[in-house]
């Protein structure tokens, strides 16, 4: 029998979403091994009868709560996709505005038609199963990571940091460069990519599971930062967690 | 040993003559203001008086990331090793360099003897060029690894108008016979390289306060010290320490199946002491889950274990680690000096 996957998404982009459906090769492999059920929302009748939900985007909105918890009680597995899912990402930069403030900014008058909550990740809801960082999400590490669950195992994210991942690729640090880096402290999974690519990395994968944030805080300081500085790095991605407040 | 002259304009005939006709030649190029181990496209990439490389050169011995196996399961499962080895002519290794392949020789041929390393370096030529410009980290004199008697096929001296080469092995003497125009060194060369040598020694910053045979010795004194604590108080668990390290040789091995679970591989990759889950054990304990013990555990590795085990050094003090740390922390003169301090 085939295995029946869910995607829904939340607020965020559907970039997420995109790099999924942009691998055409793998997607036809994978489409014979799952039947791809793709929700736009979850529907509140009770015959969706999906096992594994792919969770796009943060929650922003009281609405948007019993939708996530009706996807949890049918889905035996849930997987979060993308740093809005997984960390709130992006979105939690509002967070640090009064709510009715951002709500002017975005629909000015209109604001009053609209409820908006502090952004935050779907396990400060519901419980998660797996995780697929990143901002967009990295389709190998996707699939990846959809084998494992298929199999039963455990799929094999890495809990060290982006560091690891940059150094094996042979750059030069950005510290080197006279720039920073939110690396020592984000996981990695990446291949350092960002940083390959000439720019240093913002932590989009989120935190590893235990990160030495006061050592990166005390380096990013020594490299020129201010505390306002390293708070607005930080936030970028993970204002949700402790780590930025 | 034998000792040749190579002109300095006969040098770049030489190193093209080996890119077009032996083997790949991985040499020391400029990357963003440092240098790398990269594959040579032509003479005028190398660069022969860099201070030290990013990456060790032991990457192409023992690759970050290398398949052992490829297997198709079913009924009758089929196993294939895999085993990837071509020519290669690693040019411009250091000294260090080439005292840390010797420990990875030895290392990967005890007891149970590495194929896929030891296939890999029976078809390597290494060429070794003196460090005269150390890096800033680097301790080399005090470890005796600032120049190499051994464990080269040639090794290149800059003199000034020539470099001084001396023969390590016959196939070294092959290709310098095949490939390059030499002539005899005179007394007055040899002595010069001498004092090239002499003259780099007095560029080095760092300097261990212990020989190097005392080392075991001190750190078995030094379990308890409160040095682990307080330096690895900042240790960022990122790992860069052993990863720039020509000497680590961890690695992690996995399997990776396809989704149709009739075929697979198995690889490992580049694994270390420094990362949170290295000791981590089936059943969810880590052997050393906190900072302190995994800091401690790479010294003991590296001035300890390593040499009680295969007799060489597990250092080569070649100074990458503590550039690359952020923390400031992973130099293990640094730590070695605090130690013996501490000891008196
Ligand atoms: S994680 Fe990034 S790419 Fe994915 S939905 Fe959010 S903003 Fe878009
Ligand atoms: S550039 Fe960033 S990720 Fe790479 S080594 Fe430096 S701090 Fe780590
Ligand atoms: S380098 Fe950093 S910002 Fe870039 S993809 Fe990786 S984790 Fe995200
Ligand atoms: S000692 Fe330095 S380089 Fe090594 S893991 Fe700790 S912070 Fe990273
Ligand atoms: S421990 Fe540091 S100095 Fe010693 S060989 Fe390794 S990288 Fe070089």
């Amino acid at each position: 029998m085939k295995a029946k996957l869910a995607f829904f998404d939340f607020t965020g982009c559907e970039g997420c979403q995109l790099e999924v459906l942009n691998f055409e090769t793998e997607l036809v492999e994978l489409l014979n091994h799952v039947d791809i059920v793709n929700f736009r929302e979850a529907k509140t009748e009770s015959e969706d009868n999906y096992e594994i939900a792919f969770v796009e985007g943060s929650i922003t909105r009281e609405s948007e709560i019993p939708k996530l918890k009706k996807i949890r009680q049918q889905a035996k597995i849930v997987v979060a996709l993308g740093a809005c899912a997984c960390l709130g990402g992006v979105n939690c930069l509002k967070n640090f505005r009064p709510m009715k403030e951002n709500l002017r900014i975005v629909y000015g008058d209109a604001a009053k038609y609209y409820d908006t909550i502090p952004a935050r990740p779907i396990s400060s809801i519901v419980p998660v199963d797996y995780y697929v960082h990143g901002c967009p999400i990295d389709k190998k590490e996707f699939l990846k990571v959809t084998k494992a669950l298929l199999l039963g195992k455990r799929p094999e994210i890495p809990n060290y940091p982006v560091c690891v991942e940059c150094k094996l690729a042979g750059n030069v640090c950005t510290f080197d460069k006279g720039e920073t880096c939110l690396g020592p402290v984000t996981r990695a999974g990446c291949n350092a990519i960002c940083i390959s690519n000439g720019r240093h990395c913002w932590g989009c994968r989120g935190p590893v599971d235990d990160p030495n944030t006061n050592s990166e805080k005390e380096i990013l300081q020594k490299h020129g930062l201010t505390v306002e500085d390293i708070l607005n790095q930080f936030r970028i991605f993970n204002g949700y967690l402790e780590v930025s407040k | 040993m034998e000792n040749k002259i190579i002109e300095k304009q006969n040098m770049a005939p030489f190193v093209d003559n080996l890119i077009n006709a032996e083997a790949e030649v991985i040499g020391p190029k400029r990357k963003d203001g440092k240098y790398a181990f990269d594959k040579l496209i032509e003479t005028g990439e190398l660069c022969l008086d860099y201070d030290t490389t990013l990456l060790p050169p032991k990457m192409y011995l023992f690759p970050p990331k290398e398949t052992l196996i490829k297997f198709e399961l079913g009924k009758e499962p089929e196993v294939e090793p895999v085993v990837e080895a071509k020519p290669l002519i690693l040019f411009g290794v250091h000294p260090y360099d080439i005292k840390a392949i010797e420990l990875l020789d030895v290392a990967f041929s005890t007891t149970n003897p590495d194929i896929n390393y030891l296939s890999k370096r029976e078809k390597a030529v290494i060429i070794g060029v003196d460090c005269l410009n150390p890096n800033p980290n680097a301790f080399c004199p005090s470890l005796g690894t600032a120049t190499a008697e051994t464990g080269f096929d040639l090794m290149l001296t800059d003199i000034g108008d020539s470099y001084v080469v001396a023969i390590g092995s016959s196939k070294g003497e092959q290709l310098l016979t095949k490939y390059a125009e030499t002539r005899e060194a005179s007394q007055v060369e040899l002595a010069q390289r001498n004092s090239e040598r002499q003259k780099a020694l007095a560029r080095y910053k760092v300097t261990l306060n212990i020989s190097p045979e005392e080392l075991p010795q001190l750190l078995d004194k030094s379990w308890d010290s409160p040095w682990w604590k307080e330096k690895s108080e900042k240790c960022l668990s990122c790992g860069s320490c052993i990863v720039v390290c020509p000497t680590c040789f961890c690695f992690d091995v996995q399997d990776d199946v396809t989704l149709n679970l009739k075929e697979g591989e198995r690889y490992r990759q580049w694994d270390g002491c420094m990362l949170v889950d290295f000791a981590a054990v089936a059943g969810g304990g880590n052997f050393r889950g906190d900072k302190e013990s995994r800091f401690r555990h790479r010294m003991y590795r590296k001035g300890k274990y390593i040499w009680e085990r295969y007799g060489k050094l597990g250092c080569v003090g070649c100074g990458r680690c503590a550039s690359a740390c952020l923390a400031e922390i992973a130099s293990p003169a640094e730590t070695f000096n605090r130690l013996k301090e501490e000891s008196k």
